[in-house]
């Protein structure tokens, strides 16, 4: 849209802010996949269970 | 290894409990009379205190802040102390956090009621309640972290990390959305000017709801949902996963609440990116929710607690879908303004919100007091009619939605808008807010059958103040095993170092979006044109502000024809930068104003007109549902404070000369006295120190400067109108029912504002038609030019850039021949 260009869409190097964000989050991101997937899963599934592991909960179903 | 003896703290929970079902009831009843108020605007009734400018504030924030927020406390308190194994950090933080929260609320409703607010949406409290609000919330993390730190358990499980990023995203949000100058104990101006104002308050809203609606619902749901199932979270690493994407891209998309407005094109386009990205991470929550309870549906049938939770979660996957659709531009444009936003947000509170907390209630209360649910059956009853309730909400929105936006772009054959009226396509969905009324007005129903439920439950349980448990201490654990425990487990271990990574994610986001546009002077190009208010202007658009007229109007054309047609010149960036705060809004339920003072403008009305609507919208427009606002004749505007305002706005950069806070009151008076004089030309008397001279003169300050001198339209109408003097052009009066028809349509919809229906006028500022005295002559060339080229000086507006030619026929007709038949 024509109208809106003299909004300063051409601020010099603005764009950079865009892409280092993307940036920034795209590596963190892959970071974090790879970490969680070395988790092993008993060690996942030992913590979710422990939430039911408490004294009030009277059987529990520790699948998955 | 030895077991400690410990007590787990009840009564804090409790109490949250029923300030919870307190505030909701409130919060929901409220939402009903404002509901009420948009379909018949007597419930307004005729008291500055009740109008729907103040009740929609007092509304939103008692769900999100009263309702929400304390279920988000007891929710936290329990399942915290439970997961950590150990009583809370400290009791006397708890009780501070409590009763501190509550004095909160009680102000902040007082304030919205006196009409004490910043207007900016979600943050409206003035600047002591926010430090209030500030000192009670590090109250509250205090109190979670050290609850951390004197844990039993090894990890911190996820709902925890939902927390401390709630606690950690609010915090952040509110302090920096809350720089204000104080004028005096019960106003401030916000110190970000216009278009700035715009970004931080809608990076704060948005990631209010990010962060106070979603993160700690998370947390909620990661712990309940099990809980209520007896089943393990599905995915533990999807989880990890989810948390930090979703925290890390929410406060990038805020300026998706923009779009078309005058901000940078890319801080939109990064609005719209994250936006639509967040559906992933928003998804893989709703996926671990609804996979946990897979091959467990038979016991979603047996409990109300768990169908609440499954809507809920359903509810979350869909607002997360259609917010990012929401985000796109071309869906936008229907969804801005209009009905779609009020829909939206339905489903995210009432299904999202309202399911968790239900569902977490349900659980909760028979489990703290030790005995069953009074009512299953009743608690079914509650799920049924709340789920028909959201759908009777949220259904007639959509409609409503799409029908206005339909009627707002819509062009005849020759070019001209189909509706130049706003009221008409206002009209057209009138009857929606009816259906509307009956989806809240079962919400409350249902709401009621729970306490009733709830409170019966409370009475035959016992409840324990402090319940006994034991659990062995945490053995401190050295330095990371790389091994053994994966980086995410080594922050977990240590609750204060995970808060800070999470701030660490959170402050990117907010930095990105905000810092660049904080501070690169070149965002904002200046318009030399636009003149800071006058203290009278001024005086008008704080009034403006506190009747929260920004609930129902917007100061926003976007750059569409058919909005630029209907208003006027689209919004430049650079015309609000004496505006603090900014003013856009975000529902428009009546007309636009941006370009109210626009002289000659298809928005512009004379003083006098202003006046009469103000003292009643429903005499000039019998169908209108704005409030009446006739103590603006009686109440006096506040000049004592005036030159601490104009202080205060130098201090912000608004360029008044030195010591003009001395001469300010002066020229306010000076001011005031020509909107009075040209009152009393229309027969109308009133003192100039009353708020309705602020008022109007703030009216015709909006988009005067940007707009072409009036002296010079007015001249150039003058000299056309003098050139054309002899060369009238013929006119044929239309005689056919069909045309009298048209022509009385439009006469109705469009003239009867000033001319009322019958044709009789507001004499003397509005000139009966349907008498033997005309001013300007009464062959049909005279009155069809009358139409078309107006009177712009006198409040006529010149049709002619409005109608086709046959339409302004059909008018002159249906004026000589229907109204005005001797
Ligand atoms: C409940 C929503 C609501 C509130 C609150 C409200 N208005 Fe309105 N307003 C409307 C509607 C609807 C219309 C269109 C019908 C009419 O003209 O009355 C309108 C029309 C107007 C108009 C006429 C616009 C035009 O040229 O046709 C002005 C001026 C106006 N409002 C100013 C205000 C001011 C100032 C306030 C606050 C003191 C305010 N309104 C509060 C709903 C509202
Ligand atoms: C905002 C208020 C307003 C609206 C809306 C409005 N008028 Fe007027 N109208 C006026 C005023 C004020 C005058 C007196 C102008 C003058 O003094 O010359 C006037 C004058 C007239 C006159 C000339 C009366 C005479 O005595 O010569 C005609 C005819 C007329 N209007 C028709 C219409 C028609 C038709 C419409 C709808 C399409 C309409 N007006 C809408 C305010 C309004």
């Amino acid at each position: 849209m024509k109208i809106i260009s003299n909004l300063l869409e051409n601020i010099e190097g603005i764009q950079i802010y865009y892409v280092v964000g993307l940036l920034i989050f795209v590596g963190l991101f892959i970071v974090i996949v790879i970490r969680t997937y070395k988790m092993t899963n008993k060690e996942a599934n030992d913590i979710k269970n422990s939430i039911l592991n408490d004294s009030e909960t009277e059987e529990i179903s520790p699948q998955n | 290894m030895e077991n400690q003896k410990f007590f787990y703290d009840n009564k804090i929970v409790r109490l949250f409990i029923l300030a919870t079902l307190v505030w909701g009831i409130v919060g929901v009843i409220v939402g009903l009379l404002i509901a009420l108020q948009l379909a018949f605007p007597v419930f307004n009734f005729g008291l500055e205190y009740t109008t729907f400018g103040r009740m929609r504030p007092l509304h939103t924030n008692a769900i999100i802040f009263a309702f929400v927020g304390n279920a988000i406390f007891a929710g936290v308190y329990y399942s915290l102390q439970k997961l950590l194994k150990t009583r809370m950090y400290s009791d006397t933080l708890s009780k501070i956090n409590f009763w501190g929260w509550q004095l909160i609320i009680v102000l902040a409703a007082l304030s919205f009621v006196f009409g004490i607010t910043t207007s900016k949406e979600y943050a409206e409290l003035e600047w002591p309640i926010d430090i209030l609000i500030t000192l009670i919330w590090v109250t509250f993390g205090w109190n979670m972290i050290g609850t951390i730190m004197v844990r039993r358990v090894q990890h911190i499980y996820a709902a925890i990390w939902w927390y401390l990023a709630t606690f950690l995203g609010v915090a952040i949000l509110h302090v920096v959305n809350s720089f204000e100058i104080p004028v005096s104990l019960f106003k401030s101006y916000t110190i970000y000017a216009g278009a700035q104002d715009a970004v931080v308050q809608w990076w704060y809203g948005h990631n209010a709801v990010a962060f106070f609606l979603t993160t700690p619902f998370l947390g909620l749901m990661y712990y309940y949902l099990p809980k209520a199932a007896n089943r393990p979270i599905y995915s533990y690493k999807l989880s990890i996963i989810h948390f930090w994407s979703l925290i890390f891209l929410y406060m990038w998309a805020g300026p998706h609440h923009l779009l078309y407005q005058a901000l940078p094109e890319w801080a939109q386009a990064l609005g719209v990116t994250f936006s639509i990205m967040l559906i992933a991470p928003s998804w893989g929550g709703m996926i671990n929710g609804l996979m946990t309870l897979r091959g467990a549906w038979d016991k979603v049938r047996d409990s109300a607690a768990l169908k609440f939770l499954v809507v809920a979660v359903t509810a979350y996957g869909m607002s997360t879908f259609e917010g990012p659709m929401m985000s796109l531009k071309s869906v936008n444009q229907i969804t801005h303004f209009t009905d779609w936003t009020i829909g939206h947000v339905h489903i995210a509170a009432m299904g999202w919100n309202g399911g968790i907390v239900f569902g977490m209630l349900y659980w909760l209360v028979p489990k703290m007091f030790k005995t069953k649910l009074f009512s299953e059956k009743l608690a079914n009853i509650h799920f049924w009619i709340s789920t028909l309730a959201i759908l009777l909400y949220a259904i007639p929105l959509y409609w409503s939605a799409i029908t206005q936006w339909l009627m707002w772009r819509e062009y005849t054959p020759e070019g001209f808008l189909a509706y130049p009226n706003f009221m008409e396509t206002l009209t057209q969905i009138l009857p929606m807010y009816s259906i509307r009324i009956i989806g809240g007005a079962l919400f409350v129903v249902g709401f009621i059958i729970m306490m009733y439920n709830l409170f019966k439950t409370m009475a035959a349980g016992s409840f324990v103040n402090d319940e006994a448990s034991e659990a062995p201490a945490l053995v401190k654990l050295g330095s990371r095993n790389p091994a053994q425990e994966t980086i995410h487990r080594w922050m977990e271990r240590k609750g204060v170092r995970f808060a800070i990574w999470t701030f660490i994610a959170l402050a990117i986001g907010g930095a990105v979006e905000i810092i660049p546009m904080i501070f690169i002077k070149s965002n904002i190009p200046t318009i030399e044109s636009v003149k800071p208010y006058t203290p009278l202007e001024l005086a008008g658009r704080d009034l403006y502000v506190e009747e929260g007229c920004y609930n129902c109007h917007s100061q926003m054309v976007r750059p569409f024809r058919w909005e630029t047609d209907r208003y006027g010149e689209y919004s430049k960036i650079g015309e609000f930068v004496y505006d603090f705060p900014f003013q856009w809004g975000s529902r428009r339920t009546g007309p636009d104003l941006a370009r109210a003072g626009v002289v000659g403008g298809p928005m512009y009305k004379n003083a006098a007109w202003h006046y009469n609507h103000f003292m009643d919208p429903q005499k000039m427009n019998e169908a209108s549902i704005m409030p009446r606002y006739d103590w603006f004749a009686k109440k006096e505007i506040d000049i004592d404070i005036i030159p601490a305002k104009i202080r205060a706005m130098q201090k912000l950069g608004v360029p008044y000369e030195e010591g003009y806070d001395e001469k300010a009151v002066d020229d306010l008076m000076a001011q005031a006295q020509l909107v009075a004089n040209d009152l009393k030309a229309s027969g109308i008397e009133i003192e100039p120190t009353k708020q309705m001279v602020a008022m109007i003169a703030y009216m015709h300050k909006l988009g005067r400067d940007i707009s072409t001198p009036a002296e010079s339209t007015a001249q150039q109408a003058n000299e056309s109108s003098q050139t054309s003097q002899e060369e009238l052009k013929e006119v044929v009066l239309l005689t056919g029912d069909a045309d009298l028809a048209a022509g009385k349509e439009i006469f109705n919809s469009v003239c009867a504002v000033c001319h009322k229906l019958d044709g009789s006028g507001i004499p003397p500022a509005f000139p009966s038609l349907a008498d033997g005295e005309w001013i300007n002559g009464n062959s049909p060339e005279q009155v069809y030019k009358s139409i078309a080229e107006g009177n712009i000086a006198k409040g006529m507006v010149a049709y002619k850039s409005q109608y086709s030619e046959k339409q302004i026929t059909q008018l002159t007709s249906y004026i000589l021949l229907s109204l005005n038949k001797k």
